[in-house]
This record gives structure tokens, C-alpha cells and sequence, in this order.
């Protein structure tokens, strides 16, 4: 079942233009002058039930328009999009029973208030009970692991303890979607692995749709198992996370240690990407040609240490950003 | 309903924290009405002359109850607050909530003066009985009877002052229409009562909210009459329905082209 089905959407805002200096300043008053910037073009793409997707691009690349239009806070200029079987533009309030958001940069708890306090507040927003709201503060509560922090006032938690109870809140109504704009952006290496887990758990357990968007690769390598890129306003990319892996990592990365004055290989499918006295490092096609014949292109007698990687995700991210999606015709 | 209930309540509970805060206003208050109580004093020949039908005690009461109400329910929250929302694309991260924007703000809001309000009551019903003494005409029924009055302008008040901040969906920057409501509630309402002007800009004056949000209340506490409450109580009832109407409505025309930046 789908949650969400997006049909062409599309947004077009006005943006104000002026000339540099004084003088531009005030022929801006006597003749305003504003441009169109097509923010999101004709999107279309669907989610299932239960799906953990990754929704990313570059910054201006129509993500969190989309989202917004998803939301129901902007309305869309063309297109269709349902979320829940409700259209959020006409129906907002309806929705927000239904879906859940964080936004990483912006707080939503009252930071004067304890997380407890705050819970209750979004208890009593989302029309919970006084006992369902308790209910659901425990679950949660002990879920997320809030029992240490839960009467300390937000503002004198860690950004890591905030953001627990940042989900926390936008879960407290029970969302079916939830959308997560950058959650673990500011975080160190462990509170975030923390907070991934902890999505995951959400997913597994209460069988949360999630949207995530995010620039760290991180994020959505382990979390998402779908991945949706936009670029421009356009969607550029709808594939799987393993079928992305499997067209994309046809490229290996070879380190390698030689002895000084050693020579590289030259033949198809090898490219060399840097020199330095003895450290060599080399891309390898294995389009063209295989791991184990490009290795007998070495010589191995001045091989002091090699080491072969994948082409890290990022890096193949960066190249669909720049790329627009021209290669997936190859897909 | 209850969950603007809610969120007035958590408001209170948030600025319970400042109303140490608070008492730092107490020094303009005190200073403004030390300089009117002079002034009055001055203006007023002998102590049993009247002005505009005001006794020098009336007058100066009048002018402590709005400075009390200007003072105690003066507040970012629905002026810059939501204009910064609004130019700064906040206002998305609040408008996904089950909730109506306008009636959250109203809530913060109230939660916000129902504290700083009783505050400057006191204060003024204190610096009132020890410099210029009680009112002759004062009863606590009509005190009671004018008290719903009193709130029901504050909310007027509110309602107009959100109106021109939503304003900000339009135009970008709604201070200055502000300064411009704002000084005439001060001149027409708050300084002088209405009775000070002209006959012929008196039923001007009460054709303007300004009657409804100092005017009415403030005459109700040092003179009431039943004639006058009536009249106030009627105004303030066309008011709080047109001020209602007009914020549904510029939210509705301004929500539907909100441009929100990136991020």
C-alpha cells in the first residue's frame, strides 16, 4: 500500500531581484522587479508502507519544498500529491494527526520546559487522553532511553539528548509517516550511530514509514534501503540502495606502495589517479576490465603494501549530483 | 479547546521564570504615571473642578488602568515574533501542527500578559491609594461587571495588532503599520480619554477599536454606568467578531502564498 504518491508536482516561487548599490536599491522601489525559480519540477514518485526512504540532493535542490508540499505547508502549483489518501494542501490539519516531523535545525520543544512537560504538551495538541498520553510517554520513554533526562529542563540538555526527545515528540501521536529533515546534523560519531539505531528500532517496531532527508551518507547507507535524488527541482534518481551499489561500485580503488621508481600499468580499464614517489593510487574498471587481471598488470616484486576499496557512496552521490542522471539511461 | 488551554498553560509555566523580569518595566510605569499625577495636578484649578466631566482622581486613575493595560499586555509574541515567523519561514515548522496558527498565537499571548497584567494591577492600585487615593465612585460589583470588559479589549487588542503582523505575508516589514496603531491607541485611548476631544471626533473615535480596547474598559472601572457598559459591551462584541473574521481571513489569503526558503 502506498502512503504517499506524488504525480508531477511542481512549485514555482518569485523571487525579488535587485541591482548591486544604491542605485539598485532604489529602482528596485520605483520598478520591482522579480524572477521565477522553478523549486520543484514535475515530480512524481511513490512510498510503501513501512519503506525507509531516502529523500537527498544538494542544497537548493527542491528537498525541502518537496517536503513542505508533502506536509501541507506550501501549496503546489501543479500536480497531484496524496499522503495517507489525503491531499495535504486542502486538508493540513488532518494530516498532522497522521505524520510526524523533525527538523534537525529547527527545535520544536519548549526548551523551558522538561521533556515531560513537553510530551504532555504534544499529548494534549495531538488530542491524546491524560492515560494515553502517560501510555505512550513510557513506551516511548523507555525506548528511547529518556528515564536519566526526562524532568531536566530541555535547555540544559546534549544536542544528542535533545534530538532523542525531539523524536519522541513527533512520535507521541503515534504518526504513520514520519518525516526526518537532517536528524543527526551537529551530532559526534556515536550519538549519531545511536540515533540511527534507535530510527531503525522505530521502524522495526512500530512500522514507521520514514522519509529521511539528510547529507550525510551515513544516514541514509544505513538506514534507508530506497533512495530518491533530486537535483534542480527534477528528480534525477529512484532506485534501490543494493541495485545503486551494484551499477555504481563498478569501480575499485587500488592504494598501493611501491618501490621508488616502479612502473604503473597503462591499459584499458586502469586509470591512474595520483602519483607520489612511492604511494600510487589507481581506479579500476571493472566494466573493462576484471580485479584479478588488473592485479597481474602489477608487477608484484615492487609491491610493498596494497590496499583495494569501493568507491566510497559519497563519491557516487557527488557524481549523480553533477551528472543530472544522464548515466541512468545506462540503468 | 483544550489545546490552547494547554498551551496557554505551558506559557504560564514558562514565564512564571521572569516575572522577576517583569518588575523592570515597574520603573517606566512609575516614572510615566509620576509625571501624569504631576501634570494633573497642575491642569486641575481647585480639587473639586472637573475636565471633560473627569474629577482630577478619575482623570488620573483613567490614565494608570490604560498605562496598566499598556504596559501589561504589551509583548513581541504577536507583533515581531510572528512577522519574523512569517519573513523568516518559521512559521512552517508551526504550521504543521494539528492546531490553527492564529489561535496558537493567541494562546502564547495570553499566557504571556495573564501573568505580566496582574502584576502591573497591583502596582497600580498600590502608587493609585497611596498618591492619589481611592475613587469615591468605586463599587466592587461594577468593578467585577467591567472586569470581562477589561479582557475582552486586551483580546481586541491582540486581534488587531496580529492582524497587521500577518500583514508580513505581503509586505516586508509590518513595523511600521504597527507604530502607527500603536500611537494612536496611545493618544486617543491611553494619554487622554475620548471625552478630551473635540465633539465633532468624538463619534469618530468610537466608531475605531481604540473605544473598545482603553477607552471602554478604563471609564467602566473609575465611572460605570450601565447605559456605558452596555454600549462598550456591544462595540467590544462587533469588534471581537470582525477582528476574528479578518485574522481567519488574511491567514487563509496569506497561508495559501507563503514562501518559505530553503533549509
Amino acid at each position: 500500500m502506498n502512503v504517499i504518491e506524488a504525480e508531477n508536482l511542481s512549485k514555482t516561487f518569485r523571487v525579488k531581484q535587485k541591482e548591486k548599490g544604491m542605485k539598485g536599491s532604489l529602482k528596485a522601489i520605483l520598478h520591482p522587479r522579480t524572477e521565477s525559480v522553478q523549486a520543484v519540477d514535475r515530480i512524481s514518485f511513490t512510498v510503501k508502507e513501512g519503506e525507509m526512504l531516502a529523500f537527498i540532493g544538494p542544497n537548493g535542490a527542491g528537498k525541502s519544498t518537496t517536503i513542505k508540499m508533502l506536509t501541507g505547508i506550501l501549496y503546489p502549483d501543479g500536480g497531484a500529491v496524496e499522503v495517507l489518501g489525503i491531499n495535504p494542501a486542502k486538508r493540513r490539519k488532518q494530516l498532522a494527526y497522521k505524520i510526524g516531523t523533525v527538523f534537525g535545525q529547527k527545535e520544536q520543544l519548549w526548551t523551558h520546559l522538561t521533556p515531560y512537560d513537553n510530551f504532555r504538551f504534544f499529548g494534549a495538541i495531538y488530542d491524546l487522553s491524560d492515560k494515553e498520553a502517560e501510555t505512550r510517554i513510557q513506551e516511548l520513554s523507555d525506548i528511547f532511553e529518556l528515564d536519566a533526562f526526562i524532568n531536566t529542563p530541555v535547555r540544559n540538555l546534549s544536542l544528542g539528548q535533545r534530538i532523542r526527545c525531539e523524536l519522541v515528540a513527533s512520535l507521541i501521536h503515534k504518526p504513520q509517516v514520519l518525516f526526518l529533515d537532517e536528524p543527526t546534523i551537529g551530532l559526534d560519531p556515536v550519538v549519531k550511530e545511536n540515533i540511527r539505531s534507535l530510527i531503525k528500532q522505530m521502524n522495526r517496531e512500530l512500522h514507521t514509514t520514514i522519509f529521511l532527508t539528510s547529507h550525510d551518507i551515513g544516514d541514509i547507507e544505513k538506514l534507508c534501503k530506497r533512495i530518491i535524488i533530486v537535483n534542480n527541482g527534477r528528480l534525477v534518481l529512484d532506485d534501490s540502495m543494493e541495485h545503486l551499489k551494484y551499477h555504481y561500485l563498478n569501480k575499485k580503488i587500488v592504494e598501493l606502495k611501491l618501490q621508488e621508481d616502479a612502473p604503473l600499468p597503462s591499459t584499458e580499464g586502469i586509470t591512474i589517479l595520483k602519483r607520489k614517489g612511492s604511494h600510487a593510487k589507481l581506479e579500476i574498471d571493472t566494466s573493462v576490465i576484471k580485479i584479478n587481471d588488473a592485479l597481474h598488470h602489477i608487477d608484484a616484486e615492487h609491491v610493498e603494501d596494497i590496499n583495494i576499496s569501493n568507491i566510497p557512496l559519497e563519491n557516487i552521490i557527488m557524481e549523480i549530483y553533477k551528472s543530472e542522471g544522464r548515466e541512468l539511461a545506462v540503468l | 479547546m483544550r489545546k490552547y488551554v494547554v498551551i496557554y498553560r505551558s506559557v504560564l509555566i514558562e514565564n512564571l521564570q521572569y516575572a522577576g523580569n517583569v518588575a523592570m518595566g515597574f520603573i517606566s510605569y512609575f516614572i510615566i504615571i509620576f509625571i501624569f499625577i504631576h501634570l494633573w495636578d497642575y491642569m486641575y484649578a481647585s480639587p473639586d473642578s472637573l475636565i471633560a466631566g473627569y474629577t482630577k482622581e478619575q482623570m488620573i486613575w483613567y490614565v494608570m488602568i490604560t498605562e496598566m493595560i499598556w504596559f501589561g499586555t504589551r509583548s513581541n509574541t504577536i507583533t515581531r515574533q510572528v512577522s519574523a515567523d512569517i519573513r523568516g519561514g518559521n512559521i512552517a515548522y508551526l504550521m504543521n501542527k494539528p492546531y490553527h496558527y492564529t489561535l496558537y498565537i493567541l494562546a502564547r499571548y495570553t499566557g504571556e500578559w495573564s501573568i505580566r497584567l496582574p502584576m502591573y494591577a497591583a502596582l497600580s492600585t498600590l502608587i493609585g491609594l497611596t498618591m492619589v487615593g481611592g475613587l469615591a465612585s468605586f463599587r466592587l460589583v461594577t468593578f467585577l461587571a467591567a472586569l470581562p470588559c477589561l479582557l475582552l479589549g486586551v483580546t481586541i487588542h491582540a486581534l488587531f495588532k496580529l492582524c497587521i503582523s500577518l500583514l508580513s505575508f505581503w509586505v516586508e516589514d509590518a513595523n511600521p503599520f504597527q507604530w502607527l496603531y500603536d500611537k494612536m491607541i496611545l493618544v486617543i485611548g491611553t494619554i487622554f480619554p475620548i471625552e478630551i476631544f473635540p465633539d465633532a471626533l468624538q463619534p469618530l473615535f468610537k466608531l475605531t477599536p481604540i473605544y473598545t480596547v482603553c477607552y471602554g474598559p478604563a471609564k467602566l472601572l473609575i465611572d460605570f454606568s450601565m447605559d456605558k457598559y452596555l454600549e462598550v459591551l456591544s462595540a467590544q462584541i462587533i469588534y471581537l467578531a470582525a477582528g476574528c473574521g479578518m485574522m481567519f481571513f488574511i491567514y487563509g489569503k496569506g497561508a495559501k502564498k507563503l514562501y518559505v526558503n530553503g533549509g
